[in-house]
């Protein structure tokens, strides 16, 4: 039996892996979920959102909070990006073939990453923690940064925000009623164009947050969105596509799979989760709390 | 002029050119293939890799080519995989033509492009990847060459420097791959021999490209070690050591920690700057600082850095750049463009390069391309870490 403080930092590792995984995959979800678009260029958003960052921290130096101020700008312009190629591109996609959804959000993959390498190059591209966030604290007999504290508790109050908008609001009202039926609510007067691109934007905002807030514990490289893209579907497959909890259930499961799967089968912990998503989907194919597809 | 006029004085002047052709195929450029990770996060060498061989092709062009021909160099992206790595030698020896084949980057990708040079019997340079059985005796062919250094030789330089400190638990953590795994054993297997006394006390393997190494490195510093052996490399390293220190773990371990896989290389210290790990040591291909270094040296970083408009240039430009001059010495000393010819040529080549001489055994294939390892400090004048004193450690003795 291993020591219980080793344990508690597996899970807590797991914990932030998730909640990273989550603020990535929500707007995938999200998206999918109202506007029916699987978004392979989300991945994409997440790369540029942590060049964005970098390249604003680069501007604005490392001083205090001038980190906050960099992955702030980030994600805006991910989310302004997103606006753009949703009412421009997008946009002449929708109620065509699935096929070309995909192909469109693909291209962009390959597009986006080729402007990030005429951009920012090949190199790797690093950033610091935020003064203030850069130490640790010991919990429970285990080290804990604090940076990584901060992401726990992130996660969680976006996931409840999220909450209060799409249970609580009006927009929240009207983006639920899109998921379900986009002609009714069409018919009964609602712009349902602009609330797509609304949808779209947040989406974006997200992936564009993640990518920034990801840059101090992570390595800026080429390739980074496609490598994350990958997570957040089995993330998605695992809660169930379109599904809100289901999303954050599926990143709390993937963190927790692979913290621990390294203790039980060391060289295999990617392969638990895989074993994990499999089962799913033979099981749920619509996901842990998704809903099959009528 | 009427339509007619036009195609036919079209048709007369596509003529001449097609008959011109011949006439100008005795100075047909010398084409070398370069198939090389140019996408992905391999692109990170890849593509310095590419520069380093075009700088030496435009320098052998200006000062009049290669037996009076120019060389073209001809770079395809494998996008850091075999298959496709593969694929692209196969057009490049079909449909361009190509002389031979000189490139690929990881341990995937050299053993596959080598089937395609056996089949082809065309010389093939490899310059970066290190895994042993590019040129183990079951897979060696006349047409395989290595001027990258070896999985071999880099665990073992590693063993050598590291078995030189007080410590007796050691651990590792690789990436769990070809690589990972086998510069791994030749360390483990070295310092085992060197220094009887010492116990490896824990193994992690992070899959290759791992985005949190947190769990690993927890589970690594419950076994208590006083010296931690690394191949995680390039951005991977970058990743690693960015959520190692807020944990405590150079400290914990002293800052006794082994970074190979160029852990230490300039461009991984000027990503890094002051979240680098100072005080752990590591290796590099190349150093625009090692000012130790021979004179030649000192004048290829010159030329490197104004090529690359860059005033601190890429490590990775080196391999590129040794493997065209290899290749390029071969035929000269052959005076001929005839893979044969220039196979033969290889066998015991020796190249002034600019880390001195490199020669390419008979037996094997491989070169005696070490790499320079030294103990990081921060550079105040840099701004970021530096390997210092910065040592080009000879491996004759590590290759058997």
């Amino acid at each position: 039996m291993p020591d219980p403080s080793f344990l508690f930092a597996q899970a807590l590792s797991g914990l932030t892996v998730a909640m990273f995984l989550f603020l990535i995959a929500s707007g995938l979800s999200l998206i999918f979920g109202v506007l029916r678009v699987l978004n392979f260029a989300h991945g994409s958003f997440y790369m540029l959102g942590a060049y964005l960052a970098w390249q604003f921290v680069q501007w604005v130096g490392t001083g205090p909070g001038r980190f906050w101020w960099a992955a702030a700008g980030a994600a805006a312009g991910i989310a302004v990006l997103g606006g753009l190629v949703e009412r421009l591109l997008l946009r002449h996609l929708y109620g065509k073939d699935e096929l070309y959804q995909l192909l469109f959000t693909y291209a962009l993959v390959l597009i986006l990453s080729d402007v990030a390498k005429v951009a920012w190059g090949t190199g790797q591209l690093s950033v610091s923690r935020p003064p203030g966030l850069d130490g640790a604290v010991r919990l429970a007999g285990t080290v804990v940064p604090y940076y990584n504290l901060f992401i726990l508790l992130l996660g969680p109050a976006i996931a409840v925000a999220f909450w209060v908008v799409l249970y609580r609001t009006r927009a929240g009202r009207l983006i639920r009623a899109a998921a379900l039926d986009r002609e009714m609510l069409g018919a009964l007067g609602t712009d349902v164009n602009r609330l797509y691109t609304g949808v779209f934007v947040l989406g974006s905002f997200l992936a564009g947050l993640g990518g920034a807030l990801v840059t101090p514990v992570k390595t800026i490289v080429p390739g980074m969105d496609v490598e994350i893209i990958v997570e957040a579907f089995i993330v998605v497959v695992i809660g169930g596509l379109g599904s809100f909890w289901g999303t954050f259930l599926g990143a709390l499961v993937y963190g927790q799979v692979l913290s621990f799967g390294i203790l039980v089968i060391p060289r295999f912990s990617i392969f638990s989760v895989f074993a994990l998503m499999a089962v799913v989907l033979i099981l749920r194919p619509w996901g842990l709390l998704g809903r099959p597809l009528r | 002029m009427d339509r007619r006029t036009v195609l036919s004085v079209l048709g007369a002047a596509v003529a001449s050119l097609l008959v011109a052709v011949p006439a100008g195929e005795a100075q047909k450029p010398i084409k070398v293939g370069f198939p090389m990770i140019m996408s992905g996060p391999g692109a990170l060498f890849g593509e310095p890799a590419a520069k380093g061989a075009q700088m030496f092709v435009d320098e052998a062009n200006a000062a009049g080519g290669v037996l009076g021909r120019k060389l073209e160099l001809v770079v395809r992206d494998t996008k850091g995989n075999a298959d496709e790595a593969v694929r692209v030698s196969r057009e490049l020896i079909l449909r361009e033509n190509v002389d031979f084949l000189v490139g690929t980057l990881t341990s995937a990708e050299g053993p596959a492009v080598s089937v395609v040079a056996k089949e082809n019997k065309i010389v093939f340079i490899a310059p970066i990847p290190k895994t042993d059985q590019l040129t183990a005796p079951d897979k060696l062919h006349p047409y395989v060459f290595r001027v990258a250094s070896t999985t071999t030789i880099e665990g073992r330089t590693a063993a050598e420097l590291m078995s030189k400190w007080n410590v007796k638990r050691i651990a590792t953590i690789s990436p769990d791959y070809a690589y990972g795994q086998d510069v791994t054993k030749a360390f483990v297997d070295y310092v085992k021999k060197l220094k009887p006394g010492v116990e490896i006390v824990d193994q992690q393997w992070p899959k290759l490209g791992e985005a949190d190494y947190t769990p690993f490195i927890n589970a690594q510093m419950v076994k208590k070690p006083e010296a931690v052996f690394s191949s995680l490399w390039g951005g991977h390293f970058v990743t690693f050591a960015k959520q190692a220190r807020p944990l405590g773990y150079f400290d914990a371990i002293k800052h006794n920690f082994f970074g190979a896989g160029e852990a230490a290389s300039p461009e991984t210290a000027k990503a890094m700057k002051d979240d680098y790990p100072f005080g752990i040591w590591g290796n590099s291909y190349d150093a625009f600082y090692w000012t130790e270094g021979p004179p030649a040296h000192r004048e290829y970083v010159r030329r490197v850095s104004a090529y690359l408009k860059d005033e601190h240039p890429s490590s990775w430009a080196i391999q590129g750049y040794i493997g065209m001059q290899a290749l390029t010495a071969a035929i000269k000393k052959a005076n001929s463009t005839d893979s044969d010819k220039v196979a033969r040529a290889l066998l015991g080549l020796t190249i002034d390069t600019p880390h001195g001489k490199l020669t390419i055994r008979e037996k094997d294939h491989q070169a005696n391309r070490a790499q320079i390892y030294g103990k990081t400090v921060k550079d105040p004048k840099l701004g970021f870490a530096v390997m210092r004193p910065a040592v080009y450690i000879d491996p004759a003795k590590f290759m058997d």
